[in-house]
């Protein structure tokens, strides 16, 4: 090899030697440095997770939290339903009163006269001045009297019985076999005080046969809701409604239409009668737990469905279909 | 035309290295010889003698340079020892230097100063500026202001902060054959040149929001209401901050995040200096990131700037890239580089360094911002 080679090779050499001495250089002050960046990551990430475990606790006691409150809202809601239900009743004994008063009025109305009548009549006989003229009227009078003392009284008996049934059926909810169109009918005779207020109109049609094995405190609730809440939104003042119930059987199942021909439900708030406190007439004293009611006592209670439809300006219809039977 | 020659060496002999750089630039140019270059050269060099065997082999050459914490080029990919220049030649074309010095004792009229009369030397309109200013010194954001306002037009800036391995004790800049430290040297093109830029970063903020609330530019004396120092404390177990694990810094309304990394603190007040100034009130998390992320970073740098490139073809891609990134990658750090080969395909040189942070707007046309932890490609050709 020629010197100049050497030389040139030996230069190559010590370039490379300078390069390597160099490079361990840094590889040591790298290495550390490494290090000190790994042991961070370390502590950063450990810190984290104490960070995610710590807002994991906070996020369980929140939740914990949250909870109780939806439980206590639960709670306070059943009460509610409960109260609604109550004052529900109060209302139907008040107008039930009402009702009986027109009858027991027109009975005592009519006894007075008798019993005026009567005193003139043992006066005139006790006097020996009884003459065929008088005796005549005043046994006129007692057959018109008699008369309408049982028309009234039978009245109120009625009454009563419909709201005794009614009552004790929508306070007790106990189960039992019954017609369901008479009972549909005595339930809207008990209600007659608050239909006659808009003069509004009820028919009841469908099949007379249906029996069922159900709660018909429960069904009388439904409907005292649906009649309730056409009555509070579907009319103005003034109009006059016709409200229809219609029951049909097919196989083990009824289907129950109420409908009334009302201003109709908005597209908007369709979706939402049946949620609790949801109401477009709080300043009315509406609830808002009419409809929630009638929605879980058809669905839990009752074991049934319920859906409806409705057109503004033409009415509005619920369709309820109830098993026949319920065992459990 | 213009034309681009990149020289690299690794040879820790700095005569020895800086005649194998200007072997290389002069092989690639011919005859021609160049009107101005930006060399990188890591610290432990005789950076006087670099730049004066510069000088005699390229006089009149309009040179910048800076110290820094890595060197990469199409030559030696990664190096950690090595000095890199890259030298432009071409006609139609007016490259300039300038530089303002104790930048220090105002950064911004300074700043603005220099680049104002640079300005007035042009014939051609001035395209485009590299700087390399200081870092340890100064508010780099606020050199950049002055800057911005003594181009004036919108003229964008891109280059990276002096960097030194990261002693944090001193950068130092180069300008024609001086050697200066608390400088900004700039470079600025005008004429027949076309240039796009990419950015990327690769950090992901981890860890609660927490915020600012004392400040002053860059030195955070409080956050949520505590030393600034308790929060890395908090997440490192260690008051001393890690610039691996840089700030995500979110600005009051803002979605998006820049970094700020950590320059040095203050174990008596708990205050931290960080890269860059931070607006009060900011949001503030700690960040962390993965190998590939950071890696992956740099070719997505490089395809954005390529696919907004408006010329016939660039000459050389300049990358710019954090020397934190640096410091996470370790010993795969030169994989970083390795990402941009099927990119450049053999035919665009390629030069950079690893910084003290970045420059370049966040998109075309866009204000130019100092950046942390990412990785800047600037094209540059015809």
């Amino acid at each position: 090899m020629a010197d100049e080679d050497k030389a040139a090779e030996i230069k190559d050499l010590q370039k490379q030697i300078r390069i390597l001495q160099k490079k361990l250089e840094r590889s040591e002050t790298d290495r550390a440095r490494l290090e000190v960046t790994n042991r961070n990551k370390e502590s950063l990430l450990k810190g984290v997770i104490c960070e995610l475990e710590a807002s994991q606790a906070v996020l369980e006691k929140k939740n914990l939290d949250v909870e109780r409150a939806f439980n206590d809202l639960t709670l306070m809601q059943d009460k509610l339903v409960e109260a609604e239900k109550m004052a529900a009743l109060g209302g139907l004994v008040a107008g039930v009163a009402h009702e009986i008063n027109t009858p027991v009025g027109t009975c005592i109305t009519v006894a007075s006269t008798l019993m005026i009548e009567t005193e003139s009549l043992l006066a005139a006989v006790a006097a020996n001045r009884l003459k065929r003229s008088l005796l005549d009227g005043y046994l006129e009078v007692a057959k018109e009297s008699t008369d309408l003392l049982l028309r009234n009284l039978e009245r109120a008996g009625e009454l009563i019985q419909s709201f005794k049934q009614v009552a004790v059926d929508q306070s007790s909810l106990e189960k039992r076999t019954f017609a369901l169109k008479p009972y549909l009918e005595e339930l809207v005779v008990s209600l007659s005080p608050q239909l006659k207020k808009g003069s509004h109109q009820v028919t009841i049609a469908g099949d007379e046969t249906i029996e069922m094995h159900s709660y018909p405190g429960a069904i009388a609730q439904v409907v005292t809701n649906l009649i309730t809440n056409s009555l509070l939104h579907a009319y103005k003042n003034g109009e006059k409604g016709h409200l229809e119930l219609r029951a049909t059987k097919r196989d083990d199942r009824i289907l129950l239409i109420y409908r009334d021909d009302g201003g109709g439900i908005e597209r908007d708030n369709l979706k939402r009668v049946f949620d609790p406190f949801f109401t477009t007439a709080r300043d009315r004293g509406g609830t808002g737990l009419g409809l929630h009611i009638t929605y879980n006592l058809v669905t839990q209670k009752l074991q049934g469905k319920i859906s409806l439809t409705s057109e503004v300006g033409k009415g509005t219809e619920f369709t309820i279909e109830l098993p026949d039977r319920i065992n459990s | 035309m213009l034309e681009i020659a990149v020289g690299h060496s690794n040879d820790p002999d700095s005569l020895e290295a800086i005649a194998e750089v200007l072997q290389q630039c002069k092989n690639k140019l011919g005859d021609k010889i160049p009107q101005a270059g930006i060399l990188f050269a890591a610290v432990d060099f005789d950076r006087e003698l670099i730049l004066q065997e510069i000088d005699r082999a390229f006089p009149d050459i309009e040179l910048i340079g800076c110290t820094t914490d890595g060197e990469l080029s199409s030559v030696l990919e990664f190096q950690q020892d090595s000095i890199a220049l890259t030298v432009f030649y071409g006609e139609g074309i007016e490259i300039r230097a300038a530089v303002g010095r104790n930048i220090s004792q105002d950064p911004e009229a300074i700043a603005q100063a220099t680049a104002a009369t640079a300005k007035q030397q042009f014939n051609l309109p001035i395209k485009l500026a590299i700087v390399l200013p200081e870092s340890l010194t100064t508010s780099t954001v606020s050199i950049l202001r002055g800057l911005e306002a003594g181009l004036g037009d919108n003229i964008p800036l891109f280059g990276g902060a002096a960097a030194e391995q990261r002693e944090m004790q001193r950068t130092y800049q180069f300008y024609q054959t001086e050697v200066l430290s608390d400088a900004v040297p700039i470079l600025l093109f005008a004429g027949d040149i076309h240039f796009s830029h990419g950015i990327a970063g690769g950090w992901h903020p981890i860890g609660k929001r927490s915020q600012i609330t004392k400040v002053d530019r860059n030195i955070i004396y409080e956050i949520d209401g505590k030393p600034a120092l308790d929060f890395y404390h908090h997440y490192l177990n260690d008051y001393k901050p890690d610039s691996a694990y840089p700030l995500a810094v979110f600005p009051p309304g803002e979605e998006r995040f820049f970094l700020r990394g950590a320059l040095s603190y203050d174990l008596e007040e708990g205050s931290v200096k960080v890269s860059g100034d931070v607006p009060e009130h900011s949001i503030v998390q700690i960040t962390d990131t993965t190998l590939e992320d950071v890696v992956n970073a740099s070719a997505a740098s490089f395809a954005e700037a390529w696919k907004n490139y408006g010329g016939e073809e660039p000459k050389a891609a300049l990358c710019f890239s954090c020397a934190w990134r640096r410091w996470v990658m370790g010993t795969r750090a030169n994989e970083e580089y390795r990402a941009l080969i099927p990119a450049l395909q053999d035919k665009i040189a390629a030069c950079g360094f690893y910084t003290y942070g970045e420059v370049a707007p966040l998109q075309d046309n866009g204000q130019t911002f100092f950046h942390n932890t990412t990785f800047v490609t600037l094209l540059i050709g015809n």
